[in-house]
C-alpha cells in the first residue's frame, strides 16, 4: 500500500470508536451486544405475529357485529385472570434479572422459579379454556358446532386459536428456558455471561407478556356491554 | 449497588399494570360505542409501553436500542396502513350464491 | 496456517463455527440448488421450443415452473451473496475476527439444509403445481400436490435467513475494528447490512403467511375464501409484503459486490460514496412500501393501486442514483477488463434494463396489458439473473484468490463471463417481445406465431447453460492446479486484502486499525 494512496482523513465523522482507546469494558460490551441481539430477535417475533393482527383487522372491520357476537363465547374472567398472572410473572422476572445483576444468586434462582410458576399457571388456565372451547364445539376445522353467524365465528375462533396457541408455545418455551437457567444457577458461581443470559431471557419474557397484552382486548373485550 | 430504587420502580409499574387491567376490563362493560375498541387498544398500548420502558429497561437504554425497538411496530404500521388503504377503498360485490353475513 | 488447514475431516467442517467455512458450506449447498432449479428451467425451455404442449403434460409443466421458482428464489438467490460471500467477507471487511454469534451461524446452515430436505422431499413425492407464489384458492382448495410439504420447507429455510440477518446486524453494530466508522465501511458491508434489515423484518411475515396457508389447506376455515367470509387478497397482501422486499434482498448484496469490483478495476474511488450509502438504505426502506404493484389486476382497489404505483416509481430513484454513480466511477478511470469486471459491467447494464422495464410495469395502465405475460418474466430475470447472478459470479471470481488461495484462469474467466452475457440476452430479450405481443406466462403451449422468439430464447438458454458450467470446471480445476495467490493479487483496497490468501482462522494476526477513507484507489496506478 503506497503512501500516495493511503490518506489519513480528518476523522471526527461517524461514531468515535472506543475500542481503539481501550476504554470499553468487556462486560458492558457483552451485555449490550446480547441485548441488541435479543431486541433484533424480538423485532422478528413482532413481525411474525403481525400477520395475524392484519387478518384480525380485516375480520373485525368487515364484520364487526359478527366478531362481537363470536367473542361472547370467550371466557373473559379466565382471560382477565390470565392477564393478571402474566403481568405478575413479568414483575417476578424483572426482580429476578435485577437480583442476578446484583450477584444475589439464590434470590435470582428463586425469583426465576416464581416466574416459571406463574407462566405455568397461565398455561394451565389456557388449557382449561381450550378444554371448555372444545367441549362447546368452538374449534374450527376440528369441532365447530355454532349454528348462527358461522362464517365469521369460524374465522374469529380460527384466529383466536392460532394467535393464543402460538403465544402459548412461545410462553412454554420461555417457561422451559427459565427453569433450565434456574437449574443451572445451583452452581456456586455466577459468571457475567450467565447474568447476560438471564437479562436477555427477561427481555424475551416481557415480550411474550406484551403480545398477550394486545391479544387480551382483541379476543376477550370485544362485546362485554351487550 | 442501590438495590431499593429499581425494585420500587418495578413494583409501581406492576401496580400500574394491574390498575390498567382493571380499567380496561371495566370500560369494556360500559356502552361507549366506537370508543370501546379505541379505549381498549390505547390502554393496551400504554401497558405495553410500561413493560417496555421499565421491565425491558428502554427508559435508560441507548438511543440505538430504542430505535431498534420501534422499527418493527413501524413496519407493521406500514403493513396495516397500506393494506388498510386497499380494504377501505375497495367495493365488495358478493357473488349471488354467497349467503349474506350473519349466517 | 490458513483456515482451510485447521482440520481436514468432514466433522471439522460440519461442526465449524468459523464464518469462512460456513460461507463455503452455504456456497456448496446453494450451488446444488442452482443446478436443480436450472434443470427445471432447461426442461421448460425444451418444452417451449414447440407451440404444442408435447414434451410434458400441463400438470408437469406447472410443477416445473413452480419448483424452478421456489428453488431459485428461496434456495439460491436469497441466501446466495449474503450467506456465502457475506458470511466469508463481512467480518473481515470490518476488521473483526468473527460474526457476533458464531453458533447461530452454523445453526442457520443446518436450518437451511432441513428446509431444503422438506422441499426436495416434496419434489420427489410428486412436486407442487401452484407457482412459487402459492396463490389461493389454487393452493388452498384445488391443488392436488404436496403444497404443505413444500410450504413447510420454505417456512423452515426462512429462519435460516432471519438468523443470518440478525447476526450481520449485530456484527456491524458491535464488532468494527478501531477507526472503522460507519462511513469508512465498504459498500459491500452497507449493502449486506441493509439486506439484513429486510431479512429480519420481512421474512417473519412470510412465515406467518405460509402457516396460515397450510392451516387453511388442512382445516378449510375460509380465511382466504370469500364464500366463507375471508379474502384471497389477504393472502396476497401478506405474501407480497415479504416478497417484494425479498427482491431487494436478492439485489442489494449484488449492488454491494458491483461497487467493490468496479472501484477496484477502474482504479478509482467510488463516486458519491455517501449517496451510495443513503441509496442502499433508501432502497431497503422504500422497498417495504410498494408490494401492491404485484396486485394491480387482482381486485385490489384502484385507489390503493395508484398509491402503490406512485411509490413504485419513487423506489426506482435510489437505484438510478447507484447506476449513475457506478458510471461516474468508470469515467476517467483506468479500466481493466478482468473477469470480475466483465461480470460487474454486465450487472450494471442488465440491471438498468431490468429496472427500467420495472417502471413500465409500475404504470397501472401498462401493467394491465403486461401482467402475467413474458414481459414480467423478462423483467425480473434481467434483474435476478442478469443482475444478481452475474454479480454473484463476479464476486466469486473477485474473491476466489482470497477464499481459496488459488488463481483461476483469467482467460477462461473472461470466456465464461462473455458466454453468460451473450446467452443471457439471447434467452431473455426475446421474452420482452413475447410478453408485449401477448404471450402469457405459466402456459406450456402457445400460439404458433410466437415460435421463432421462443426458439431464440431456448437457444439462448443452451448457451447460458454452457456459460454456467464453465466456471464449475475451471474454478474447480484451479482448486487443485491453480497458481497460489498472493494476499492482494488485484491490488485492491479493503481490509480483507491485507491478510493472507487464504486467511488464517482468526482473519488477522493483529486487530487492524483503520485511518483511511474507503476506496483510496488512484487511476495513475495501473493494475500490475
Amino acid at each position: 500500500m503506497s503512501a500516495s494512496s493511503r490518506e489519513i482523513d480528518a476523522g471526527g465523522r461517524g461514531e468515535p470508536d472506543r475500542h481503539a482507546r481501550g476504554d470499553v469494558d468487556p462486560r458492558a460490551w457483552r451485555e449490550e451486544t446480547a441485548s441488541l441481539g435479543m431486541w433484533v430477535f424480538l423485532a422478528t417475533e413482532l413481525m411474525f405475529f403481525g400477520g395475524l393482527f392484519l387478518a384480525y383487522l380485516y375480520l373485525r372491520t368487515h364484520d364487526p357485529e359478527g366478531v362481537a357476537a363470536a367473542s361472547t363465547h370467550t371466557h373473559e374472567w379466565l382471560g382477565t385472570i390470565n392477564t393478571a398472572i402474566l403481568l405478575t410473572s413479568s414483575f417476578a422476572m424483572a426482580l429476578a434479572v435485577h437480583a442476578a445483576k446484583d450477584a444475589r444468586r439464590k434470590a435470582a434462582q428463586r425469583l426465576l422459579v416464581v416466574t416459571a410458576a406463574f407462566g405455568l399457571a397461565f398455561l394451565v388456565v389456557k388449557g382449561i379454556e381450550y378444554g371448555m372451547e372444545w367441549r362447546d364445539g368452538l374449534v374450527p376445522g376440528l369441532r365447530f358446532t355454532l349454528a348462527e353467524n358461522t362464517r365469521t365465528a369460524t374465522l374469529f375462533f380460527f384466529l383466536y386459536f392460532v394467535a393464543t396457541g402460538i403465544h402459548a408455545v412461545h410462553l412454554a418455551i420461555g417457561v422451559a428456558t427459565v427453569l433450565w437457567i434456574a437449574w443451572r444457577l445451583r452452581a456456586a458461581a455466577l459468571p457475567g455471561w450467565r447474568v447476560d443470559e438471564i437479562d436477555v431471557l427477561g427481555l424475551y419474557w416481557h415480550f411474550v407478556d406484551a403480545v398477550w397484552i394486545f391479544l387480551y382486548p382483541l379476543f376477550y373485550l370485544v362485546n362485554l356491554n351487550a | 449497588m442501590k438495590a431499593g430504587r429499581p425494585i420500587r420502580a418495578y413494583a409501581i409499574t406492576w401496580a400500574a399494570l394491574l390498575l390498567l387491567l382493571a380499567l380496561t376490563f371495566g370500560l369494556a362493560h360500559l356502552k361507549l360505542g366506537a370508543f370501546n375498541p379505541v379505549a381498549s387498544l390505547v390502554i393496551a398500548a400504554v401497558k405495553a409501553a410500561l413493560v417496555a420502558l421499565f421491565f425491558m429497561h428502554l427508559r435508560r437504554a441507548r438511543a440505538l436500542l430504542v430505535l431498534f425497538a420501534l422499527v418493527a411496530p413501524f413496519a407493521l404500521a406500514i403493513l396495516f396502513a397500506l393494506s388498510g388503504a386497499d380494504y377501505a377503498t375497495r367495493e365488495v360485490h358478493p357473488a349471488p350464491w354467497v349467503a349474506p353475513r350473519g349466517e | 496456517m490458513s483456515y482451510l488447514e485447521e482440520g481436514f475431516t468432514l466433522r471439522s467442517w460440519l461442526t465449524t463455527r468459523d464464518h469462512k467455512r460456513i460461507g463455503i458450506l452455504y456456497a456448496l449447498a446453494i450451488t446444488v440448488f442452482f443446478f436443480l432449479g436450472g434443470a427445471a428451467a432447461a426442461i421448460i425451455r425444451l418444452e417451449l421450443l414447440t407451440p404444442q404442449g408435447d414434451l410434458v403434460s400441463a400438470d408437469t409443466y406447472n410443477k416445473l415452473f413452480t419448483i424452478h421458482g421456489v428453488v431459485m428464489v428461496w434456495f439460491f438467490l436469497i441466501p446466495s451473496i449474503p450467506s456465502t460471500l457475506g458470511n466469508f467477507l463481512l467480518p473481515m471487511m470490518i476488521g473483526a475476527r468473527e460474526v457476533a454469534f458464531p453458533r447461530l451461524n452454523i445453526i442457520s446452515w443446518y436450518i437451511y439444509v432441513l428446509g431444503a430436505t422438506f422441499t426436495v422431499g416434496a419434489v420427489i413425492a410428486g412436486g407442487v403445481d401452484t407457482g412459487w407464489t402459492f396463490y389461493t384458492p389454487l393452493s388452498t382448495l384445488f391443488s392436488n400436490t404436496h403444497v404443505v410439504a413444500a410450504v413447510m420447507g420454505v417456512f423452515i429455510v426462512g429462519f435460516s435467513s432471519i438468523l443470518t440477518g440478525l447476526n450481520f446486524i449485530v456484527t456491524v453494530h458491535r464488532m468494527r475494528a478501531p477507526g472503522m466508522t460507519w462511513f469508512r465501511m465498504p459498500l459491500f458491508v452497507w449493502a449486506n447490512y441493509a439486506t439484513s434489515l429486510i431479512l429480519v423484518l420481512a421474512t417473519p411475515v412470510l412465515a406467518m403467511t405460509l402457516l396460515l396457508l397450510a392451516a387453511e389447506r388442512l382445516l378449510h376455515v375460509g380465511i382466504f375464501d370469500p364464500a366463507l367470509g375471508g379474502d384471497p387478497l389477504l393472502f396476497q397482501h401478506l405474501f407480497w409484503f415479504y416478497s417484494h422486499p425479498a427482491v431487494y434482498i436478492m439485489v442489494l448484496p449484488a449492488m454491494g459486490v458491483a461497487s467493490e469490483i468496479i472501484t477496484c478495476f477502474a482504479r478509482k474511488r467510488i463516486f458519491g460514496y455517501k449517496f451510495m450509502c443513503y441509496a442502499i438504505l433508501g432502497i431497503a426502506g422504500f422497498g417495504f412500501l410498494v408490494w401492491g404493484h404485484h396486485m394491480f389486476v387482482s381486485g385490489q382497489s384502484a385507489y390503493a393501486g395508484m398509491v402503490f404505483s406512485m411509490l413504485s416509481f419513487m423506489v426506482a430513484v435510489p437505484s438510478a442514483i447507484k447506476v449513475f454513480n457506478w458510471t461516474a466511477t468508470l469515467y476517467k478511470g483506468s479500466i481493466e477488463f478482468t473477469a470480475p469486471m466483465l461480470y460487474a459491467l454486465g450487472f450494471v447494464g442488465l440491471f438498468t434494463i431490468g429496472g427500467m422495464t420495472g417502471l413500465y410495469l409500475a404504470a397501472i395502465a401498462l401493467d394491465v396489458h403486461l401482467t402475467d405475460t413474458y414481459f414480467v418474466i423478462a423483467h425480473f430475470h434481467y434483474i435476478m439473473v442478469g443482475g444478481s447472478v452475474m454479480a454473484y459470479l463476479g464476486g466469486i471470481h473477485f474473491w476466489w484468490p482470497k477464499i481459496t488461495g488459488r488463481l483461476y484462469s483469467e482467460a477462461w474467466g473472461r470466456v465464461g463471463a462473455i458466454t453468460i452475457f451473450a446467452g443471457f440476452n439471447l434467452t431473455f430479450f426475446p421474452q420482452y417481445l413475447l410478453g408485449f405481443l401477448g404471450m402469457p406466462r405459466r402456459y406450456h403451449s402457445y400460439p404458433p406465431e410466437f415460435q421463432l422468439l421462443n426458439i431464440l430464447s431456448s437457444a439462448g438458454a443452451a448457451v447460458l447453460a454452457v456459460g454456467y458450467l464453465l466456471p464449475l470446471i475451471y474454478l474447480g480445476w484451479s482448486l487443485f492446479l491453480g497458481k497460489r495467490a498472493s494476499p492482494n493479487p488485484w491490488q485492491a483496497r479493503g481490509l480483507e486484502w491485507k491478510t493472507a490468501s487464504p486467511p488464517p482462522k482468526e482473519n488477522f494476526h493483529e486487530t487492524p486499525e483503520v485511518d483511511a477513507v474507503p476506496y483510496a484507489y488512484n487511476p495513475e496506478e495501473k493494475l500490475a
